[in-house]
């Protein structure tokens, strides 16, 4: 998994009716964007370091941006 | 008080291949609630005593499966420098006992929020024994002002 500053992660919901968790990638430290990751959650605001376990994308910062610009 | 302040234990590691009974022994072995799963050299999930439990005994899940089946994705993790309220929060917002300690991108460690009580308690015993002995022991100048006379 590789990933870098500015990108989102999105963990997927493990049960039926539950939600995915959003947020933005705010530091990266393994080397070649490798994990572990500083996750700023969309749902609470606060930050958590994260090593992503297999429910886990990663979206490119260039993929958020064109979603942000077609939404507005 | 920062994160490396508590008491942690070393990481115990399986790979994503080991079955569940191997976990098992591990954890008895070792003494610890939960093993980190890595793929590789990459942690990708923590299974715990409880997983066994209530994932594998209750359901009659063959002894040989492997433990990615049943393990809870994603290691919360947080660095030995981060302050103590961060992993307060932590604890808290994610619902999770346990969480890696990390220096740097390097697992060095596991802490639990059995660990962190024990820490405070210990704090706490030692504020209670400063009461005990003002209680106790009360400087000459900390009694109460003889009553004024009419």
């Amino acid at each position: 998994m590789h990933a870098s500053v500015g990108d989102e992660i999105i963990i997927a919901g493990h049960v039926v009716g539950e939600a995915k968790r959003v947020g933005l990638i705010v530091e990266v430290r393994g080397d070649d964007g490798s994990p572990p990751y500083r996750v700023r959650w969309d749902d609470s605001g606060r930050t958590t370091l994260l090593f992503p376990g297999y429910d886990a994308a990663i979206k490119p910062l260039t993929e958020v941006d064109t979603d942000e610009e077609s939404a507005s | 008080m920062r994160v490396e302040d508590f008491t942690w234990r070393d990481p115990v590691t399986v790979d994503v291949g080991t079955t569940i009974v191997d976990a098992a022994e591990l954890l008895a072995a070792h003494g610890v609630g939960a093993l980190i799963v890595l793929d590789g050299q990459r942690p990708v999930g923590v299974v715990t005593d409880r997983d066994l439990v209530t994932r594998c005994l209750a359901v009659g899940m063959a002894p040989d499966s492997r433990v990615d089946a049943v393990m809870s994705m994603g290691v919360i993790a947080v660095d030995r420098h981060d302050e103590a309220e961060d992993l307060f929060h932590l604890f808290s917002t994610h619902a999770v006992r346990r969480a890696a300690v990390v220096d740097h991108d390097r697992v060095v460690g596991v802490v639990s929020l059995d660990d962190v009580l024990v820490s405070i308690a210990g704090e706490l015993s030692v504020v209670a024994n400063v009461m005990s002995a003002q209680i106790m022991f009360p400087h000459a100048g900390d009694s109460a002002p003889p009553p004024a006379r009419a």
